[in-house]
């Protein structure tokens, strides 16, 4: 089945429902009496190339199967394909084949689900996957012909305990590719806790103390070191869900920013000499605007006001308003949320997964969040509030959003969400992973406007260009894979064009370098590759 | 103390009464309960007519919290002897104790025993002459916990019964589902609030106060714009109310409209000036039009009123906020750790 054929023409603004043949994931979290927090948490979705031929593959994160109640030592079943985590290629032509057997990804280890994160740790130019759990994490090398194999224990990156998302960025620009990972609480099977009454629910994170997070260092040759402690992200214990990178302060070195579970979060910046200090509440990033702690899932790091410097935006909880931060230069954010409109617009959801994506090639990145609330029973509870949401797209129009009418789209229990251009036609579509549900996918039906996807080549930078920050006009963008929620996102930066053919594009190389070229024609896919 | 003189009169003529009582009260003053009432059990046995010998008797089972015991022998004393206060309260308080609180007001009101009276009183339903008595008992241990606990169930029971002669009206008027539905906004039923009040306001639409608390239930569900159209309406009704001027700009505020949110924050200040909770909004929505100066005396303004609660939190981290953007970075550094302290002392 085409893409074309297979769109629902469930017309969502600019995006539509899609159920692409050949994607038959089914997330399994296994919800139980007991409410085990896990169930509520999970899964990651990620977008990749993983065999270069040009079309986003699909790769999904499974749960696990638990008891009700759980029987210790858990026994997840992640060895019935039921609770496999999949991998769909795409065919050309837009269906999908479940590849994950023959690529070497059934075998996930006992462990429960949680996220995905891509980057192409050995630079060898093909996509490699790191899958976070609760329990230990695993790193997949992609070896090419269109397999991987689990290379976690040599490389040294299992970590452990309950991780969320994680992400691949160069912190010391020297070319190869390191891995943050956030953990979210210091809890157990064993030692969940009821909550709620009279009505049983999951508990609130304030139950539970906080965990550091994990940074990995990239020691070439497959090998990978823990420098949590070394570098200072081991200093402060949070609770940590979301995780994206960019460069906030413009010193050259990417920066962190966590978001963490109702408690501050966290702006670990980047000293440039392998250490990083937490700002958060210096740099203003740390609270709502009345100095409260909220509920942080998903992030999203770039520049939606097209000034040059990367901001900030964090989905949470109903009631919480998904929090919107300026960057106003000098290390310094304003909160945003309501002289953008996005609080008024946010005020009654519950948010996970966020990109800040040009979805309409207007030359402004839109905001885009998979919704859902955390319990599944709060309606019961809070009778105003609900459990199923559908995504939302908020339109940036020139730095102030509005809602699209998503009306048509069903509810689901939103959880990751990752970004690209799925059907190659220039517009940003996107993909929302659905706890306990299958996968939504949407594509963008686009517009008139023009476009330019740029797939950069690293030579003394790390080969995916991962942290290279790249300019069209008054915009830009930094190429990561990370952010969001449990998801990780193609790679390849995007800019809408709006009605201008051509562009001149300058490349900030993390490796040092800049590059300039013009008069880049419009609606195409460019390789830029880093000057030697 | 009355008790213990006469028996110190009595064992001067009976020798043996003496050793007993004696023995009764060292015992007593000991904490030996059971010996101290063996012994004046004794010194009953051998006085049966002194009324002191059945107070100490009493007296010990009330310490010993044995309300049932003591109530027999303080009732015999006071058959002996109907002038002995003390006798009275203790009779009082362990009628009281085992839920007896209309027997236990006459002796509690010999005793002149107002604390006890009035939870008697308030126990017996007669909670207007409750509040008079616990109200005086305030005015000697004005801190009292206990006191402060049984005059706050008074007045809550007063209202109620005010409340429940309007409930009980047939059909209810505007003013019985008003109030139905501030005690479901209460219980958190937004729902059921919200249908008593649209109900009230279809009985009577110029009533005070429904749409201030419609607009509340709306901004506790996340709706703005339905809360700003809410408090909007209030202050329509009411231009004098404060709390309408402060929802509304409160609102706006939420809603983005920083210049629109500060002229009605004014309006409430100046309707009710001083109020830390309007001038904290003032000085967050100041900030949010750039004048940080302005915002910055009025946060000062409310830390001069506050210093350790919610309000107070909330104006060092927005003192902060703005040292932080007039890059006054000790300042700010001092604001955010006042904040922290704050922060975590609440927690």
């Amino acid at each position: 089945m085409t893409w074309l054929a297979a769109a629902l023409c469930a017309a969502l603004g600019t995006l539509e429902v899609a159920r692409p043949a050949g994607v038959d994931f089914l997330h399994r979290h296994s919800p139980t009496a007991q409410k085990y927090l896990l169930e509520t948490m999970g899964g990651g979705v990620a977008l990749l190339d993983y065999n270069n031929d040009g079309l986003l593959d699909l790769f999904l994160v499974n749960g696990g199967k638990l008891g009700d109640p759980l029987k210790l030592p858990a026994d997840f079943s992640r060895r019935e394909p039921a609770y496999w985590n999949r991998l769909y290629r795409q065919n050309p032509g837009g269906s999908f084949t479940d590849v994950t057997a023959e690529a070497g990804l059934a075998e996930a280890g006992n462990n429960y689900g949680m996220g995905a994160a891509v980057g192409d740790y050995d630079n060898d130019g093909l996509p490699d996957l790191y899958v976070t759990n609760y329990g230990r994490n695993a790193l997949y090398r992609n070896h090419g012909g269109g397999g991987f194999t689990e290379v976690t224990a040599e490389a040294g990156v299992g970590a452990g305990g309950w991780s969320a998302s994680a992400g691949f960025f160069d912190y010391d620009n020297d070319g190869r590719l390191d891995l943050f990972v956030t953990r979210y609480l210091d809890w157990d099977l064993g030692r969940n806790v009821p909550c709620g009454a009279p009505l049983r629910s999951y508990c609130r994170p304030d139950k539970f103390g906080g965990v550091t997070n994990v940074l990995f260092h990239n020691e070439g040759g497959g090998q990978f070191r823990d420098v949590s402690a070394r570098s200072g992200i081991a200093a402060v214990k949070g609770k940590g869900l979301g995780v994206a990178f960019n460069d906030y302060d413009g010193d050259g070195f990417a920066d962190i920013f966590v978001a963490n579970d109702g408690m501050e979060q966290f702006l670990f910046r980047n000293r440039g000499d392998g250490t990083f200090a937490e700002r958060a509440l210096e740099a203003g990033v740390a609270f709502s605007d009345e100095g409260t702690a909220y509920a942080g899932m998903g992030v999203a790091f770039a520049d939606y006001d097209n000034d040059g410097r990367p901001d900030i935006a964090v989905t949470n909880l109903a009631l919480e308003k998904y929090a919107l931060y300026r960057n106003e230069g000098k290390g310094q954010f304003d909160y945003a949320s309501l002289a953008t409109g996005l609080a008024e617009l946010t005020a009654r959801s519950s948010g996970w997964g966020l990109g800040l994506h040009d979805f309409d090639n207007d030359g402004w990145k839109d905001l885009f969040a998979a919704q859902s609330h955390v319990l599944d029973n709060v309606e019961k509870i809070h009778s105003w509030l609900r459990y199923l949401e559908p995504p939302a797209l908020f339109r940036n129009v020139a730095g102030r959003f509005e809602k699209s009418d998503l009306a048509s789209l069903p509810g689901i229990a939103g959880r990751g969400a990752a970004f690209g251009d799925l059907n190659g036609d220039g517009h940003m579509d996107a993909v929302v992973s659905v706890l306990g549900g299958r996968p939504l996918v949407l594509l963008n039906r686009g517009g008139r406007n023009h476009w330019l996807t740029l797939r950069l080549v690293g030579l003394r930078s790390n080969r995916g260009g991962a942290g290279a920050k790249v300019r069209v006009g008054g915009q830009w963008a930094y190429a990561t894979t990370s952010g969001s929620y449990l998801s990780a996102s193609d790679g390849r930066v995007h800019f809408g064009l709006g009605s201008e053919k051509e562009a001149t594009v300058e490349v900030l190389w993390p490796g040092g370098g800049r590059q300039v070229l013009e008069k880049v024609v419009a609606d195409r896919v460019v390789t830029v590759k880093e000057a030697e | 103390m009355i008790a213990e003189v006469v028996l110190v009169l009595a064992l001067q003529a009976m020798p043996e009464l003496g050793r007993h009582v004696e023995a009764g009260l060292k015992a007593k003053r000991a904490g030996d309960l059971e010996t101290a009432i063996s012994e004046f059990k004794r010194v009953v046995e051998l006085a049966p007519g002194l009324a002191a010998a059945h107070v100490n008797l009493g007296a010990v089972y009330l310490e010993k919290k044995d309300y049932g015991n003591a109530i027999p022998w303080l009732r015999r004393a006071l058959e002996i002897n109907p002038d002995l206060p003390g006798a009275h309260g203790m009779l009082g308080a362990a009628l009281l104790a085992q839920g007896y609180a209309p027997e236990a007001i006459p002796h509690l009101e010999q005793a002149r025993a107002d604390d006890v009276l009035g939870v008697a009183l308030l126990e017996s339903g007669r909670v207007r002459e409750a509040v008079d008595k616990l109200e005086a008992a305030l005015l000697q241990r004005p801190d009292d916990p206990d006191l402060l606990y049984y005059l706050g169930q008074a007045h809550g029971r007063l209202s109620k019964q005010v409340f429940d002669r309007l409930a009980g009206q047939s059909p209810a008027p505007a003013r019985a589902r008003q109030l139905l539905g501030e005690a479901q906004a209460a219980a958190g039923n937004r729902d059921a609030a919200e249908q008593h009040f649209r109900a009230a306001l279809a009985l009577r639409a110029d009533l005070r106060g429904i749409h201030l608390a419609l607009g509340e239930l709306y901004l506790g569900a996340g709706d703005y714009e339905g809360a700003e159209r809410e408090f909007r309406e209030e202050a329509r009704l009411a231009p004098g109310s404060a709390a309408a001027a402060h929802e509304l700009g409160a609102v706006l505020l939420k809603r983005g409209r920083a210049r629109d949110a500060v002229a009605e924050l004014r309006r409430a200040s100046e309707l009710r000036p001083g109020m830390p909770e309007t001038l904290l909004e003032l000085g967050k929505a100041t900030a949010a039009t750039g004048d940080l100066a302005s915002a910055e005396k009025l946060l000062r303004q409310v830390l001069e009123r506050e210093r350790a609660s919610e309000v107070a939190e909330s104006a060092h981290f927005q003192l902060a906020e703005i040292y932080r953007k007039l890059g006054r970075a000790a300042d700010a550094d001092r604001e955010r750790k006042l904040f922290q302290e704050l922060r975590k002392s609440r927690q």
